[in-house]
């Protein structure tokens, strides 16, 4: 072939021949999977919600979470409202409390009630409205017959309302509470704070457990990795010995112990604040802390092996360093999910304490504490229940999903089915 | 096989003597004895309580009493039923809180593998995705959300009987919220256990020499797949029977979980104990059942120890 034939390029086009992509570190490459994964986004989307409900929420909610308003006691988020005039809208909670209300939902004022004005013979209440002034603005007298009397019962009302001798039956609207958005509690607190600081408490013991628990476990988990022989061996059946007794009886049983011990009153309180927040952190700690060290040490086994380690050690890099630098990053992966993972898991587990009422006292709250006390009255008030329940669900949805896309992203080789 | 067996019992034998020593030593530490109420009993009769309670003795020895009464059977006088002992109540409690685990197991056992099975082997179908939906949810919400928002909807009904165990409608609630998770959990490791043994050597060999579908999945594949299924069944089993707190506390079942709820917020400690040990005797059996059946299961296992 004759030489001439060929001709140098020219810089530019050498360049577009190869193939140039831009070298991606780890976490742009977790990163860059974790987008893929729609489920994994919906959760991250929803974490930050939960957060940023729970930490700028408070801030815009004009109700603080320990404000009672006796007035409004046990108000439900949805209103049954009476029209008894062109401007009066009246409510009647479960509790029999007559409130006035806006035509759209908003509480204005409650009724008084003396107790002269409770015919308990004929079961018929008279309420009365005053204004500043201390003057009577409105008389309603309420009929509660419908529930005793045996044809009055037929009508399946519960009571009438009577004003300005017009006696009401109907339900005029159902609207939804415009003063307090998700009602509120047997002691007149606002529902919609409270669960935002509940949320804020389930999360504060969750990271904070996970975080610790992270710690603990990386330091035993790979000194006992690392070391092997006889000390692995001691530290293991440790281990063993906790890991064979169902792990919710030792939370149970140590917030038994630690519930108004010495320790907590002088030292967890001080640290947490008081209701019990510091107890259920170092008991989830001290619990949780077995599965961390358990995979930490098989990571760290099977990494010990690689040359890399041994080149280090050749070169006389301490032991320290070699734990440090070579082992704990390259096991950090699969660490971050349990991680990750354990946060659902704390928020669970202290749901279930404050449930069976080991968990955090009032007048602080917890997600599972709210649900502990809606549970009580969840016959007459199911949306005390229902609202918390729905929010540890949605939270446990929304960490499990991101939990199971950081696995896969972090480590593809986990990826199950 | 045998060196094995023996190796495992022994093992759990230290295990239940050391939870026994923690759980005693744990609740000593306690501030205030049994007899700490708010209002203070009388100097010489707390004396004479903790007396006949041997509680005035050195802790070593009293440890060691306890000890020997529990290798008889004997876990004491519960502290603020005074009536009772310990046993009668765990005797009374132990056959509620069974029969709503055994039945729950045998739901789960029934339902959640087939699911898992069939998600498996139409895996990317629609019932794969409905089955892992649902299966996602069963994890992700708590008992006590289910069993509450199942009374809730009873009530709504108003056909289902709220409360104890009388008609066999009224299990229906219990069962449901306190299999829900593990159903959930077991029909997933199911399937990801069947996808992974599906995609192994021998299944295609199993294929290629021309056994039948059916022949493939039942004696191949499935009997391989269920080796993690069992080894978390077997402490699932244990969690079921007795971890029932909140489930019996909702359902209103007087069971040994609500006793062992009723029994901490009494600060009943000779009770807690009781249940407890009860609780992690229970467990540590079936964790040592399963680690045997798995060494008949899987051979590999026997060889390597």
């Amino acid at each position: 072939m004759d030489k001439n034939k060929f001709n140098f390029l020219k810089q530019e086009q050498k360049l577009d021949k190869e193939q140039t992509r831009k070298s991606l570190t780890y976490w742009q490459d977790v990163w860059r999977r974790l987008k893929k994964n729609h489920l994994a986004i919906v959760g991250l989307v929803s974490v930050i919600i939960i957060i940023l409900f729970a930490t700028i929420g408070p801030l815009i909610n004009p109700y603080k979470y320990n404000s009672q308003y006796l007035d409004y006691k046990n108000i439900p988020p949805q209103l049954n409202i009476y029209k008894l005039d062109d401007d009066l809208y009246v409510f009647m909670s479960e509790m029999y409390h007559l409130i006035l209300v806006t035509e759209d939902g908003a509480l204005v004022q409650r009724f008084d009630l003396a107790e002269e004005d409770r015919d308990l013979v004929n079961r018929i209440y008279t309420y009365r409205l005053y204004d500043d002034q201390n003057n009577e603005i409105a008389v309603v007298a309420v009929d509660f017959t419908y529930q005793t009397d045996p044809i009055k019962r037929l009508e399946g009302i519960k009571f009438s309302l009577t004003y300005e001798d017009v006696e009401y039956k109907e339900i005029h609207d159902r609207v939804w509470n415009k003063t307090f958005i998700l009602g509120t509690d047997k002691n007149g607190r606002d529902m919609l704070a409270r669960l935002m600081y509940g949320t804020g408490v389930s999360l504060i013991i969750a990271f904070t457990a996970a975080v610790i628990n992270f710690f603990i476990g990386v330091l035993y988990g790979s000194i006992s990795g690392f070391f092997g022989k006889n000390v692995d061996i001691i530290m293991m059946r440790i281990v063993d010995i906790i890991n064979s007794i169902p792990l919710l009886l030792y939370v149970i049983l140590l917030m038994v112990v630690l519930k108004d011990s010495w320790f907590e009153i002088n030292v967890l309180d001080k640290i947490f604040g008081a209701g019990g927040l510091g107890t259920i952190i170092v008991t989830l700690i001290s619990v949780y802390w077995v599965g961390m060290a358990r995979l930490v040490r098989a990571q760290v086994l099977g990494l010990k092996e690689q040359e890399y380690v041994l080149a280090a050690k050749t070169m006389g890099v301490s032991n320290n360093k070699i734990i440090q630098k070579h082992l704990i990053p390259n096991a950090l992966g699969p660490i971050i999910v349990t991680m990750a993972m354990m946060i659902p898991t704390a928020v669970f587990t202290e749901a279930f304490l404050s449930f069976i009422g080991l968990g955090i006292s009032a007048p602080r709250a917890s997600l599972g504490s709210l649900a502990n006390d809606g549970a009580s009255f969840m016959q007459t008030y199911p949306y005390q229940l229902v609202i918390p329940s729905l929010t540890i669900a949605f939270m446990m949805l929304a960490f499990n999903f991101l939990g199971d896309g950081l696995r896969d992203a972090l480590d593809p080789r986990l990826r199950k089915g | 096989m045998n060196r094995y067996i023996i190796k495992k019992t022994l093992f759990s034998i230290l295990t239940l003597l050391i939870v026994v020593t923690l759980v005693f030593f744990m609740l000593r530490a306690i501030p205030g004895g049994p007899f700490t109420r708010e209002k203070p009993l009388p100097e010489a009769t707390r004396e004479r309580l903790e007396e006949a309670y041997g509680l005035n003795e050195p802790l070593l020895i009293q440890y060691f009493t306890y000890m020997g009464n529990l290798f008889t059977g004997d876990l004491g006088p519960s502290f603020r039923k005074p009536a009772y002992t310990v046993n009668e109540l765990l005797a009374t409690g132990i056959p509620q809180t069974a029969k709503i685990g055994l039945i729950a197991v045998i739901f789960i056992i029934v339902l959640g593998i087939p699911l898992g099975v069939i998600s498996a082997l139409k895996s990317n179908s629609a019932i794969d995705y409905g089955v892992m939906i649902i299966a996602t949810i069963g994890i992700t919400v708590p008992s006590f959300v289910i069993g509450s928002l199942f009374i809730l909807l009873a009530q709504k009904v108003s056909w289902i009987p709220v409360g104890g165990l009388t008609t066999p409608i009224t299990y229906v609630g219990p069962v449901v919220a306190l299999a829900g998770y593990s159903l959930a959990f077991v029909s997933r490791l199911t399937r990801s256990s069947m996808l992974e043994v599906l995609r192994q050597d021998y299944i295609r060999t199993a294929r290629a020499k021309g056994l039948s579908e059916s022949k493939v999945i039942f004696k191949h594949a499935l009997k391989n797949s269920l080796i993690p299924v069992i080894t978390y069944i077997g402490p699932m089993i244990a969690a079921l029977m007795t971890g029932s707190f909140v489930v019996e506390r909702i359902f209103v079942i007087n069971g040994i979980g609500k006793y062992f709820t009723e029994s901490i917020t009494a600060r009943d400690y000779t009770l807690v104990i009781g249940v407890t040990l009860f609780y992690a005797v229970f467990y540590i059996i079936m964790v040592l059942l399963v680690d045997i059946a798995y060494s008949f299961i899987d051979p590999r296992i026997r060889m390597t120890k």
